[in-house]
């Protein structure tokens, strides 16, 4: 935002910019403002201007007699007035404001509304959700130390979660000037905790319907909640405008997604001894699909002469038998 | 048998054996090459060793112990057999250096060596890559080419032309537990090598016929002549059990006459490679069809906690019970294990026509289903599979939920080829019982190189058997 003080004539005799959202801008005769006014109407500190995400600005009356004027109507005390440009009267001292207003999308309105009023529940939530699938897991293991093991869960998840919001809080520091935790904790820890509660999820439905590929829709799941939750935390952080932000999104959700691969599969993909179970078995867990006849299943290993006889010619191909040119 | 699993543990790359002969006296069918005799002193132990084949007569044993000089009944041996002994190499394309040896001994008409297949396998299977040669006593070397195998017995019959060599005689029957022999080779390179120990008769209950032999051999000694009190090749050196003690096996010489009725023309200059690995695999699935594919007269179950587990799906397996620590504390585990063990090897490193069972049955002692389900399927995931990408090509896997006999269980069979014999497949079937929070059912079975029509039908027989009556 562009501040100008106007002198008697009208024509501006200072002039200040202010950049990056939530930068503050202090009106007032104290000499620790940062716009220092020569005007015995004006309070020591009178006004408070505080630049917002989208670009407009919030002008706040600190608690003066005689008030702070905006193009001649009273800030209300308690609120203030959010305005993209106009003239602001403290005391005698006329400022004028200019601004570089981008309306606002509808999914920032939402996260502005909903997610910034809630930010302190839904982090609490996201959280407690990511600590207890870490304990779950410890537990399904059955562990000999039952609550040393869930606590190390516990805090496993939850130091991955400090450190991750830890990072993206700096870089909102760094670009905005305050530092949005509870912002950045809701994002990551409620997409963490959606990822592993809906894979585990998604392996119990597998059996229960017989559906195997549901794990590979659970993967492509988790893909996209990357996806999101990177998109989200870049748009909390930096600068950057939607497209930029969705692309850098992309890319790093492809990188981690490669590098997961490779930890998973391995680079090779022509290990001999891997073989397909199937989806883990559940106990005594409700199916929805009759079981298959064996004779069906029989039939089917049939057709395993000629998938093993394709997974010979692929190995023939990527490594040729030295003397095959009978 | 433990040991028979042991067996497969080390062959050594070496030599083989001789056609039997009749009984009483080797014919000598090249005139102007003299049967190998034993030489005047040691006339007095063929002598007891011709009673001892009889029925041994222990006070002329203690005698003829007592009479003779250990050492110089071994050099006796040597000198006797060095002329008929040839180092077999194998070598890479036009390499100068050898990249595999072993031991070899001329038979018959002296023209016809015996050796081991293992010993040759690379030029079986690779002959366009690998050729063969000879070193004969005297220092001759020239090429060799295979006239015949056995991959059963781990045979093989090579040739050289213009080579003729003072055969060597055949003893068909087995020697006598406790009866005297030493075995001739090169052991790793280090040249003519004799050593001395005893013969302990056939291994019991081994599918593949191997006489036990207490004595040093060592790799490259293999294909070598493993020699009685006479002079007579009762055997071929063919494997050791490694990290033990002297514990060896010989090929009875009884299977060498048949492959040398075999033995006419090279068959690795008459046939394709392709050709060479069918008529392999055809070897590996005929003794397949005698030893997996056979009924039993009953198939035989084990009950362990209300499931009928089958163990006897061929009169050749062999089972036990063995000790399995438990995955959890608060998990009991039943094991039954049965297998026949992969004896045939085909290729360095490859050992066919096995099979392994593995049944187990745990018993949640208080855990939650969802604990209990978890360390049943870590345990059905558990198994190792060994293979080398070098060998077999990826297993191509179904699952599916199935009624079995009286339960419900997942079933997920995977299957995988060799990449050099095509007619070759493994099978890994893995059975999860899911009916019960308390009590599940693990099992495996696993074939090694089956014919898939075998593999299919061993699989089948399995699955019939598994019941559950609780």
């Amino acid at each position: 935002m562009l501040v100008e003080q106007a002198g008697i004539q009208g024509q501006p005799i200072l002039r200040q910019r202010f950049a990056g959202a939530g930068t503050e801008c202090r009106i007032g005769r104290d000499l620790g403002c940062d716009i220092v006014v020569d005007d015995e109407h004006a309070a020591p500190q009178h006004a408070l201007l505080t630049l917002l995400e989208d670009g407009r600005v919030n002008v706040r009356d600190l608690g003066t007699r005689n008030g702070t004027r905006v193009d001649g109507k009273l800030v209300p005390a308690d609120v203030g007035a959010i305005i993209e440009q106009g003239e602001i009267i403290v005391g005698r001292t006329r400022l004028r404001v200019r601004t570089r207003h981008v309306p606002m999308g509808s999914e920032r309105l939402f996260r502005r509304e909903f997610v910034r009023r809630h930010r302190t529940l839904l982090a609490t939530a996201g959280v407690l959700a990511c600590v207890a699938f870490g304990g779950f897991l410890q537990w399904l293991d059955a562990p000999s130390s039952m609550l040393r093991s869930v606590t190390k869960g516990g805090l496993v998840a939850l130091g991955l979660i400090a450190l991750w919001t830890g990072l993206w809080a700096l870089t909102t520091k760094l670009n905005h000037g305050s530092w949005h935790v509870r912002l950045h904790v809701t994002i990551a820890s409620i997409g963490a905790a959606l990822c592993a509660w809906g894979y585990w999820l998604a392996g119990l439905v597998s059996f229960t319907a017989q559906w195997p590929e549901i794990v590979q829709i659970g993967v492509a799941a988790i893909g996209v909640a990357t996806l999101i939750a990177f998109y989200l935390h870049l748009r909390e952080a930096t600068h950057y405008r939607r497209r930029m932000a969705f692309a850098l999104a992309g890319a790093a959700t492809l990188v981690i997604g490669a590098v997961a691969w490779i930890v998973a599969f391995g680079v090779e993909d022509g290990d001999v001894n891997r073989v397909n179970l199937g989806p883990e078995v559940r106990l005594g867990a409700a199916r929805v699909v009759p079981n298959r006849d064996i004779s069906d299943y029989l039939a089917e290993v049939d057709e395993l002469r000629l998938a093993a006889a394709r997974e010979r010619q692929k190995s023939l191909l990527n490594a040729p038998l030295a003397d095959d040119e009978d | 048998m433990k040991v028979a699993r042991f067996v497969a543990a080390l062959w050594l790359c070496g030599s083989a054996t001789v056609v039997a002969a009749p009984q009483d006296e080797p014919p000598a069918p090249a005139a102007e090459v003299p049967p190998v005799e034993p030489p005047p002193e040691e006339q007095a132990p063929d002598g007891e060793q011709a009673a001892d084949e009889a029925a041994a007569d222990a006070a002329a044993l203690d005698a003829e112990i007592a009479s003779q000089e250990l050492s110089g009944d071994a050099q006796v041996r040597l000198d006797a057999a060095r002329e008929s002994v040839v180092q077999i190499r194998g070598f890479f394309h036009k390499s100068e250096t050898s990249a595999f040896h072993g031991s070899g001994f001329a038979v018959d008409d002296g023209q016809r060596i015996v050796t081991n297949y293992h010993v040759v396998a690379q030029a079986v299977l690779h002959p366009r890559q690998y050729r063969l040669e000879y070193l004969a006593s005297d220092g001759r070397t020239g090429p060799l080419h295979i006239l015949a195998i056995d991959v059963r017995n781990d045979l093989a019959v090579v040739a050289a032309e213009d080579l003729e060599l003072p055969p060597l005689r055949l003893r068909s029957e087995i020697p006598a537990q406790g009866e005297r022999a030493w075995s001739i080779g090169f052991p790793l390179n280090l040249g003519l090598t004799i050593t001395e120990g005893v013969a302990n008769g056939l291994v019991e209950d081994s599918i593949v016929q191997r006489v036990h032999y207490t004595g040093a051999i060592n790799g490259g000694m293999s294909g070598g002549p493993a020699l009685d009190t006479r002079g007579r090749v009762y055997g071929v050196n063919v494997s050791v059990v490694s990290g033990r003690q002297l514990v060896g096996f010989i090929v009875p010489a009884r299977h060498i006459p048949p492959l040398l009725a075999r033995a006419r023309e090279p068959m690795d200059q008459s046939l394709s490679a392709q050709q060479l690995r069918q008529r392999v695999t055809a070897q590996v699935l005929a003794y397949e069809a005698e030893v997996l594919d056979a009924q039993p007269d009953s198939a035989a179950t084990q009950t362990v906690q209300g499931y009928a587990l089958p163990t006897q799906i061929s009169p050749h397996v062999e089972c036990s019970t063995v000790d399995e620590s438990s995955p959890h504390v608060l998990v009991s585990v039943e094991t039954v294990s049965c297998w026949i063990p992969a004896l045939i090897r085909v290729q360095q490193g490859v050992h066919v026509a096995g099979l392994s069972m593995r049944h187990r049955i745990l018993q949640s002692e208080g855990l939650h289903p969802l604990q209990f389900e978890r360390q049943v399927n870590s345990l059905a995931a558990a198994p190792r599979r060994t293979g080398s990408a070098a060998h077999v090509a990826a297993f191509a896997c179904r699952d599916a939920l199935v009624s079995l006999d009286g339960f419900d269980a997942r079933i997920s069979t995977c299957v995988r080829q060799y990449r050099l014999f095509a007619g070759l497949y493994d099978f890994d079937v893995t059975v999860v019982g899911v009916d019960d929070e308390r009590q599940a059912l693990v099992s495996r079975l696993a074939l090694q190189g089956v014919s898939f029509d075998t593999g299919k039908k061993t699989m089948e027989r399995y699955l019939g058997a598994l019941q559950w009556r609780p």
